[in-house]
């Protein structure tokens, strides 16, 4: 059960500790359903901190994000932790990070906040489109229950969920420093219907059908930026010498673009569904990650971002691993 | 020219009358909402709030061929323009971000590639009735049936649209399909005129400016642009889906032997917007560029050309997957000034 008062006397506590730079956690948004992320620096902000079926954001990304600005000299680098908060998906990020040595252990602090699924603000504002003030949400009885301005309404989750919720098999935490509350049931299934029905098309339907996807893309990177294993100091797509991928917004390069994102998650996306989440132009990326996903675990029976002590995929080898794609 | 009416039901027709012209219009693309060219077939989608990307790329492509030439040559080839088309179903705020940033792209160059799609297109509004639940145009000096910018003026009166030419540019476009459409009434024009007032009085969001544009480089150091920063992902949504952000860069792109120079939408959200060759970047990090963000639609514009950039169509709230909401930032500066 989301106990606020607790997870707000927690971050007092873990804030004010001196090896602890700051903690992200949620607060509530300007206005209607949205949340925003919440950075804080001393125990006094506290109080703003939620935890709600509106929480979607995966914070984890913040933690490759933080800028190194170049240290004057003869001053060190500050090496404190950051706290921060995860549902189960989102732990799994940081596992990944951890795996693939994108964050050190001694510099986060894990605050687990075990997860009944997060709802899908396309869905909601789909709904009801014209709520300004900000919107209270929380759990109860396998329900989700909004305090919209007319009052109470309960949802059942399969109605407002977001996607990757109603198939998730890790909703509690799969790493922390500290667990604010009990573990919750799974009860995701992942049966991969979306994926079948896209493997079920032909090559010429299929492509057909990313085409038409693709082609909305405005390369805004937000897929690219949001996706908490999008990390690299220096991408692929900034690259100008060589050119991998021309900057031209077409079909063509577009497609370039999402493909080779999609390649470079493969055995390493956990599944946030951030980069769906927040494309303006409502391409189904998942079902790209998801594809991969299916495939790796598959053929190579892994799944990632569940074991610090893992090895990544792509820099493991097992004898018996599976070579009949290799022509 | 009186305004007439077009009956919903005659919309092919009208198309139809406008002959070989390029039509771009709202279209449905899945759940996206954007402009396009129109196909024979297509009827212009009409009833929405607002579409998700504004129609800024109809004059200003998001990739624009400037020349072709081929590796070793001397030749340049341009491509064909100067076309005629129009543009139907513009809101009135982004059709006003239009006209600012015409200043801009008649600065001290000419800027021949969209002045001559601004000139060649005849820009046909669609007032706003339902403003959404970030729209704030009003405070920008904007309104839901504002007619800067446009050619005509649209207003949908449920089974029919109000259509009021507002330049001899619209005229002469409606004249061409005078046969589909009829003459309006009196009453015609006042219940159009009393949904303009009552969207007027809908729209809920609102910023008072005054002294924004003066004050804002003073805020220079505060803290409010590190508290704005720090979940700003650094991606293009709020630059890219802004109706009058039109920062762009320019790239030759070659295969094999052919080559083209092409400019493509930028976005100072972008850390390598602002990297020199030299490798030092004045805008280091996303407090630098948030910052540049506010200050240049906020202040530099206004010095420079006399008005806010901004239109407050509220698509960066909209969008903005970590909820960085101008209006926020704008309450944070008026409180700090």
């Amino acid at each position: 059960m989301v106990d606020l008062e607790k997870l707000r006397n927690a971050a007092k506590e873990i804030v004010s500790q001196d090896d602890v730079k700051y903690l992200i956690g949620w607060r509530d948004g300007t206005f209607g359903f949205r949340i925003s992320p919440h950075f804080m620096e001393s125990p006094e902000e506290a109080d703003k901190l939620i935890f709600s079926p509106l929480c979607t954001n995966n914070l984890a990304t913040y933690l490759t994000m933080a800028e190194k600005l170049p240290i004057p000299r003869g001053e060190e680098p500050d090496r404190r932790k950051v706290a921060v908060m995860v549902k189960g998906c989102d732990s799994r990020a940081v596992v990944q990070q951890l795996v693939e040595q994108g964050t050190n252990r001694e510099e986060v602090y894990i605050i687990g906040c075990p997860c009944e699924g997060v709802v899908d603000i396309k869905k909601i504002e789909k709904k009801f489109p014209d709520v300004l003030e900000s919107v209270e949400a929380r759990w109860e009885n396998g329900q989700i229950v909004l305090k919209l301005p007319g009052g109470e309404q309960s949802f059942p989750r399969e109605e407002v969920l977001a996607q990757k919720c109603l198939t998730c098999r890790y909703p509690n935490p799969v790493l922390a420093d500290t667990v604010l509350w009990d573990e919750v049931e799974v009860l995701g299934v992942e049966e991969y219907e979306d994926v079948k029905e896209l493997e079920g098309m032909d090559s010429k339907e299929r492509w057909a059908y990313w085409q038409d996807k693709i082609s909305n893309c405005i390369r805004c990177y937000s897929c690219r930026n949001v996706c908490p294993m999008c990390y690299c100091e220096d991408c692929v797509l900034e690259r100008l010498n060589p050119t991998w991928m021309f900057r031209s917004v077409n079909v063509a390069e577009n497609t370039a673009y999402q493909l080779a994102r999609a390649f470079h998650l493969a055995g390493r996306c956990i599944e946030c569904g951030e980069c769906e989440r927040v494309c303006p132009v409502d391409i189904p990326l998942m079902k790209l990650n998801r594809k991969l996903y299916k495939e790796v675990q598959e053929d190579f029976q892994f799944e990632p971002g569940l074991d610090p002590e893992s090895k990544p995929l792509q820099a493991s080898y097992r004898p018996d691993d599976k070579e009949d794609f290799i022509l | 020219m009186d305004s007439m009416i077009l009956s919903k039901e005659k919309m092919k027709d009208f198309v139809a009358a406008l002959g070989q012209q390029k039509l771009y219009a709202p279209q449905k693309e899945g759940e996206t909402l954007r402009f396009s060219l129109l196909g024979e077939e297509d009827v212009p989608e009409l009833d929405f709030s607002n579409t998700t990307v504004p129609p800024k790329d109809v004059v200003f492509p998001q990739t624009e061929t400037l020349y072709q030439y081929e590796l070793g040559g001397t030749d340049m080839k341009e491509p064909e323009g100067g076309e005629e088309g129009a543009v139907m179903g513009i809101r009135p705020c982004d059709a006003r971000a239009m006209s600012i940033v015409d200043s801009l792209f008649s600065w001290d160059v000419d800027d021949p590639y969209y002045l001559e799609r601004r000139s060649g297109n005849t820009f046909i509004g669609l007032a706003c009735l339902e403003p959404c639940v970030n729209c704030f145009c009003t405070s920008l000096g904007g309104a839901p049936a504002s007619t800067e910018g446009l050619d005509a003026l649209m207003t949908d009166l449920e089974d029919k649209y109000l259509v009021k030419p507002l330049t001899e540019k619209g005229e002469k476009l409606f004249q061409k399909a005078a046969d589909v459409l009829e003459k309006a009434t009196e009453e015609d024009v006042a219940s159009a005129e009393k949904l303009h007032e009552e969207a007027a009085a809908k729209v809920a969001r609102n910023v008072d400016t005054q002294g924004i544009p003066e004050k804002l480089p003073e805020l220079w150091e505060a803290d409010l642009w590190k508290d704005v920063s720090n979940s700003c992902l650094g991606c293009g949504i709020c630059t890219y889906l802004c109706p009058t952000c039109h920062c762009f860069d320019i790239q030759d792109e070659v295969e094999g032997f052919e080559g083209r120079r092409c400019r493509m939408w930028d976005s100072c959200m972008f850390g390598e917007y602002t990297l020199h060759a030299s490798g030092h970047n004045p805008r280091p990090s996303r407090r630098e560029r948030t910052r540049n963000r506010i200050n240049h639609k906020y202040s530099y514009y206004v010095d420079k050309f006399g008005t806010i950039a901004c239109v407050g169509c509220g698509r960066c709230i909209d969008f903005c997957p970590v909820n960085i909401d101008i209006l926020n930032i704008l309450t944070q500066v008026k409180e700090a000034l």
